[in-house]
């Protein structure tokens, strides 16, 4: 059956690669390159594409099997159980979007604040956020062809700089298998991670393509291309700019812009900075408050949230409660300057559920044998395997080196856990008794017919 | 299990519900779509044809659809009677929706106004 819109290949790697590319990704990047020696945050950065690549392969495997824009909910509640998949989604788009806006506005905040300095930094956060949220309470997209020209374009922009950089500062690797210590590497690849956060949130457009190979070919192309334009650029903002300067500067690649090509060059890498965030914004609001919509609708959230507007068809509760959490997460990241925090939390929540991501597809190929799958990892369970392990260690690897966000992240599960073991049961039973007493159900069963049938005798 | 007539009239139900609600027709007098119906456990194809805001409905296949609909006759006439939300089924994988996300966003929309939560 052929659908009349359908996506192409490049519209999905574009999506899952605009989607990663978010301006506080060169903040994970400065913080990689600070772990390790000299010039090989590279190194870090590969490694972590590489295991994402690990990840992707899990994911195409669950997104094949059950192809659904649930994604995740629909993957753990399969795999583990409900009250799992309910505590591990609520969290993932609690911390990623808490994270991603807190450091995202910072950033922008910073850069506007600098180019503009009679303006307080915290306006550019409120304006910023409620023009997204006006973009979104009106339903509007950014269309298809749109989004692939600024990814691709921004993609070109960072490629070109980078290379720019290292051409002009003479760059010769120094020393490019000397990364320095375990520690170090270890939490260099951990940060490294969350420079692909977000890879795998193309999989929910599985529903709008016409073969499902497209959705992981297109995670694998988007993950090679973002590999390649991390460690270009990285590399050309250590060689360029010393470590120092970049790891206080809340926008390195601003700094790195501005070292290269001058005045102009920090302008057009404003120009950057500000659509990049954008893009996270509407991106995150969009998933996140069509994901509270929908958890309405299957009652594991208050019933308001499911409230649409009657004139654009859009959950406007759910998304001015976000303008409000976002605003929040913002004026924290403000106050305390403590970005960095939101970054290791993010990447720790991506690596836990990569992690179980892992177990996910072990768990039901032992579950559902007999399941089609259009996309099955070879070599049995080495690669599941791998990932669960790899990513368990680099989520307590994150967690153990910076306690505040262990701290965050044990308060966020407990609450989700208790709010799931709590409050969920009461809003399911709530809405039970109101659909027993307002049950339209039409006809007997036909099981039901047949016992008729056998009493009329 | 359901049977076709029981699917048939579950659609023409809702079918009925939409057209009844001016505000529904008027909000989607521009959301020109074709929807495919298919229960996967008994042979029963339905279409829907929403043009101009009016909403038709005709057995079996056509070509082309925006949506594509599919879950086992029981899931089919439990959504479209109202008794469950699609959101449910959906998220436990029991029910099936092909599209672009915007368009299956829209039909629960369109759900929820007929049916209530």
């Amino acid at each position: 059956m052929q659908l009349k819109r359908v996506l192409t290949l490049r519209t999905v790697v574009a999506t899952s690669a605009g989607l990663t590319l978010a301006s506080s990704s060169f903040v994970a990047a400065t913080m990689v390159a600070n772990f390790v020696l000299g010039d090989a945050a590279w190194i870090a950065i590969l490694i972590g594409g590489g295991l994402c690549f690990l990840a992707a392969a899990c994911f195409s495997e669950l997104n094949g099997m059950l192809p659904s824009a649930a994604g995740i909910r629909l993957y753990f509640s399969r795999a583990f159980n409900e009250q799992v998949s309910l505590v591990v989604s609520l969290l993932y788009m609690l911390i990623v979007v808490v994270g991603v806006v807190g450091v995202e506005s910072f950033i922008v905040s910073q850069v506007l604040h600098e180019a503009m300095p009679l303006v307080p930094p915290y306006f550019w956060i409120v304006a910023m956020l409620l023009l997204v949220t006006a973009l979104n309470l009106r339903g509007v997209k950014m269309a298809g062809v749109f989004q692939d020209l600024v990814t691709y374009t921004l993609i070109a922009i960072l490629v070109g700089l980078g290379i720019f950089a290292l051409y002009k500062t003479g760059f010769k690797l120094n020393a490019p298998l000397s990364p320095g210590g375990a520690v170090g590497i270890v939490n260099a690849v951990a940060l490294g991670v969350f420079l692909f956060v977000g890879f795998e949130w193309v999989t929910p457009l599985v529903e709008e393509v016409t073969q499902t190979k497209q959705i992981y070919r297109g995670m694998m192309i988007a993950l090679g291309i973002l590999s390649v334009v991390y460690a270009v650029f990285t590399t050309a903002m250590t060689a360029a700019v010393p470590k120092d300067v970049l790891m206080v500067a809340p926008a390195p690649q601003l700094v790195l812009a501005r070292t290269v090509l001058g005045g102009l060059g920090a302008s057009v890498m404003i120009v950057v900075i500000l659509f990049t965030s954008m893009k996270t914004f509407n991106a995150g609001l969009i998933s996140v408050s069509r994901f509270m919509y929908a958890s309405a609708r299957e009652h594991v959230l208050p019933a308001i949230f499911s409230k649409i507007s009657m004139r654009y068809f859009t959950p406007w509760v759910a998304i001015i409660t976000l303008f409000f959490i976002g605003l929040l997460a913002a004026a924290m990241t403000s106050l305390t300057k403590n970005y960095m925090v939101l970054v290791g939390l993010a990447a720790a929540m991506e690596s836990i559920v990569y992690t179980m991501a892992g177990l996910a597809v072990i768990s039901l190929r032992r579950r559902e044998p007999e399941r089609e799958r259009p996309y099955l990892i070879k070599g049995g369970y080495l690669v599941p395997g791998v990932t669960v392990v790899v990513f368990a260690i680099l989520a307590v690897a994150v967690l153990a080196s910076d306690p505040t966000a262990l701290l965050y992240m044990a308060g966020a599960f407990l609450l989700a856990f208790v709010y799931v073991k709590t409050a969920v049961p009461h809003l399911k039973k709530k809405h039970e008794a109101r659909r027993t007493t307002s049950r339209r159900r039409r006809r007997p069963t036909r099981a039901m017919v047949e016992v008729e049938g056998e009493r009329g005798k | 299990m359901a049977t076709h007539e029981e699917i048939k009239e579950a659609l023409e139900d809702f079918t009925e519900n939409f057209n009844n609600n001016e505000r529904l027709k008027l909000m989607n007098k521009d959301w020109n779509r074709v929807v495919v119906i298919k229960a996967t456990d008994v042979d029963s194809v339905h279409s829907w044809i929403l043009q101009d805001g009016h909403l038709t409905l005709q057995e079996g296949f056509l070509d082309d659809p925006d949506l594509t609909v599919s879950a086992d006759s029981e899931t089919l006439a439990d959504v479209f009677y109202g008794d469950v939300t699609p959101i449910e089924p959906y998220n436990d994988g029991t029910l099936r929706i092909i599209g672009s996300e915007d368009d299956i966003t829209r039909l629960d929309f369109i759900c929820l106004m007929i049916w209530g939560e």
